[in-house]
């Protein structure tokens, strides 16, 4: 995937006074710490523009720091999933794929949510994650608004639906969400520029934040 | 450039509503080559048919129609508008072009598009989940047909060719290719990308719709190293051309609305358009060519300003028109239309340059 972008590089101060460099190498962390970035994915689709829009999401924030990307598809946790009606239901022994799953949300530096609009809203089984996910583990954590609609029309779900789950669980919202329609996409492709636009400003806003939230370790 | 004026159908089989006839197969496609005539006899530039697989439309083989229209017509270009090419075999349609520029001496031309109607995709064997990879590998087939004999490529949805020989070849140098866009910024920029010219459909809302589309459209053709000024745009828009503003709203209007209802569906229901919402969406700021050929000469020449537009294709007749009303207006955008706004633009691009 080409991109017009280029990454933009904070230098040891604030991101406002960040210089843009084309094709710069990864910076390097002070404390070589990795962000440790989880996605939780509510498309069924495989390839998905969700997905597509996550892509260049985390392709932007790989130029800014150091980060190790993993994906739940909510879709793909089946039927142990499907059935649970709590989180008690949910075990290391019985359903250790959902558990795992479970924990790497709850454990992340970054908590990327994306998701599709459907019928006005996150899909039912989307929910259904963040239904079983610990009431207190996601409070105070950075996490991230992502979502894709059939057009412009469906992009207030973002805030209207989305946001409002996050301030149940105390967490801090990053301020700016990105929202991309069927438009914008060859495929599963992002190529609206000012979708790029907007993802680089909304990350640069909470880079700093980032930086200190990271605690992976790098290889 | 100079600015180019033309007309396009879909050859509807429509019922008309004020005497419940229907037009016979046989007549619309003798009516549709008699527009065809018409347009060539009253100086118009371009000439164009869709491509539909449906009984209410007669144009699902718009080359043919084509084709018989090349043979009645001295100077008009013919166009496909849209050839559906997602769901088209790239090499036949070359081939099935190529012959209808030998046919008028070099006026063949192709609109590419990925399609608003998905009726051919289940008839020829395509999935719609393929709808995006389709277009763009058969567009890059397509264009590598043009651009040289014997051709070796390889693609996903077909065998590949080794040391293909295609042929006819095109009457002249080379046969243009656009690229159909509805308005999607992605289109736009992948059209631009590929330094083609974009035709641009407006169905309904302002007339200012497509700035974004066509900012993206040149942004991305200047970015790829392509003389974004020198690429041509076209729109594509419904209009009528009457003796009167009145006149022009009152023989289109019922039609329209027809086929806005037979075609246009929302909440899986074709969509009733209202006569006060139409003549919002005649109103100047609005896309609709509709009016007296003063009206339709402003309208093409703020359409004009707003993209730097090279063409405009009006369609005319959607909803069944009768073919009398459809040839009035054929005439008029032909003899008291096109001239003034050939002048106009020229005196612009004059003062321009």
């Amino acid at each position: 995937m080409t991109t017009t972008i280029t990454s933009t590089v904070s230098e040891g101060g604030t991101a406002a006074g960040a210089a843009s460099a084309a094709g710069t190498a990864r910076p390097e962390q002070p404390n070589g710490a990795t962000l440790r970035v989880v996605v939780v994915n509510g498309s069924p689709n495989q390839p998905s523009k969700t997905m597509g829009l996550v892509d260049a999401v985390v392709g932007t924030l790989k130029g800014m720091l150091p980060v190790q990307m993993s994906q739940i598809d909510v879709y793909r946790l089946g039927p142990g999933f499907t059935g649970a009606i709590e989180r008690d239901d949910i075990t290391a022994e019985t359903t250790p794929d959902v558990e795992a799953a479970l924990r790497l949300a709850e454990q992340a530096d970054l908590l990327i949510a994306a998701t599709p609009v459907f019928r006005g809203s996150y899909p039912g089984l989307f929910k259904h994650f963040f239904d079983l996910v610990d009431q207190y583990a996601l409070a105070n954590k950075l996490v991230l608004l992502v979502a894709t609609g059939g057009s412009e029309r469906h992009t207030l779900a973002l805030d209207h639906a989305l946001r409002p789950l996050f301030a149940f669980f105390q967490s801090m919202t990053v301020p700016v969400a990105f929202f991309a329609s069927a438009g914008d996409f060859d495929g599963t492709v992002l190529l609206n520029p000012r979708v790029y636009g907007r993802i680089e400003m909304g990350l640069t806003d909470v880079v700093d934040l980032l930086r200190t939230r990271a605690s992976g370790t790098s290889k | 450039m100079t600015f180019e004026i033309g007309i396009m159908t879909f050859g509807e089989l429509t019922e008309d509503f004020a005497t419940g006839a229907v037009p016979s197969p046989r007549q619309r496609v003798r009516e549709t080559i008699e527009q065809a005539k018409l347009a060539d006899d009253v100086g118009l530039d371009i000439f164009g048919v869709g491509e539909h697989h449906r009984s209410d439309f007669v144009g699902s083989a718009p080359a043919i129609l084509l084709a018989a229209a090349a043979m009645r017509t001295e100077r008009i270009r013919l166009t496909s508008s849209v050839t559906v090419l997602s769901s088209e075999d790239p090499i036949r349609v070359w081939e099935q072009f190529a012959t209808i520029d030998l046919l008028s001496a070099g006026r063949a031309e192709i609109i590419a598009g990925r399609g608003s109607y998905t009726e051919s995709f289940p008839l020829f064997g395509y999935d719609l989940r393929d709808y995006a990879e389709l277009f763009r590998e058969k567009l890059d087939l397509l264009l590598k047909i043009r651009d040289r004999n014997p051709l070796t490529w390889q693609g996903r949805f077909r065998s590949p060719l080794v040391n293909a020989d295609i042929a006819p070849r095109a009457d002249g140098d080379t046969i243009p290719i656009w690229v159909g866009v509805g308005g999607s910024p992605a289109s736009a920029v992948s059209t631009g990308r590929l330094g083609l010219p974009m035709a641009l459909a407006l169905l309904l809302g302002p007339l200012s719709s497509h700035r974004e589309t066509v900012e993206l459209y040149r942004e991305a053709a200047a970015q790829t190293g392509h003389d974004a000024a020198a690429l041509p745009i076209s729109i594509n828009a419904h209009g009528y051309v009457g003796s009167t503003s009145q006149q022009a709203r009152d023989v289109m209007y019922p039609y329209f609305a027809q086929g806005m209802l037979d075609n246009n569906h929302q909440r899986g229901e074709g969509f009733y358009l209202s006569r006060p919402t139409f003549d919002v969406q005649s109103s100047p700021g609005a896309g609709l060519l509709v009016g007296s050929s003063q009206e339709v000469v402003d309208k093409l020449l703020t359409y004009h300003q707003l993209y730097g537009l090279n063409r405009a294709i009006l369609q005319v007749g959607f909803g069944g028109m009768p073919q009398k009303q459809h040839l009035e207006a054929i005439e008029r955008l032909g003899t008291e239309v096109a001239p003034i706004v050939r002048r106009e633009v020229a005196a612009r691009e004059e003062k321009a340059a």
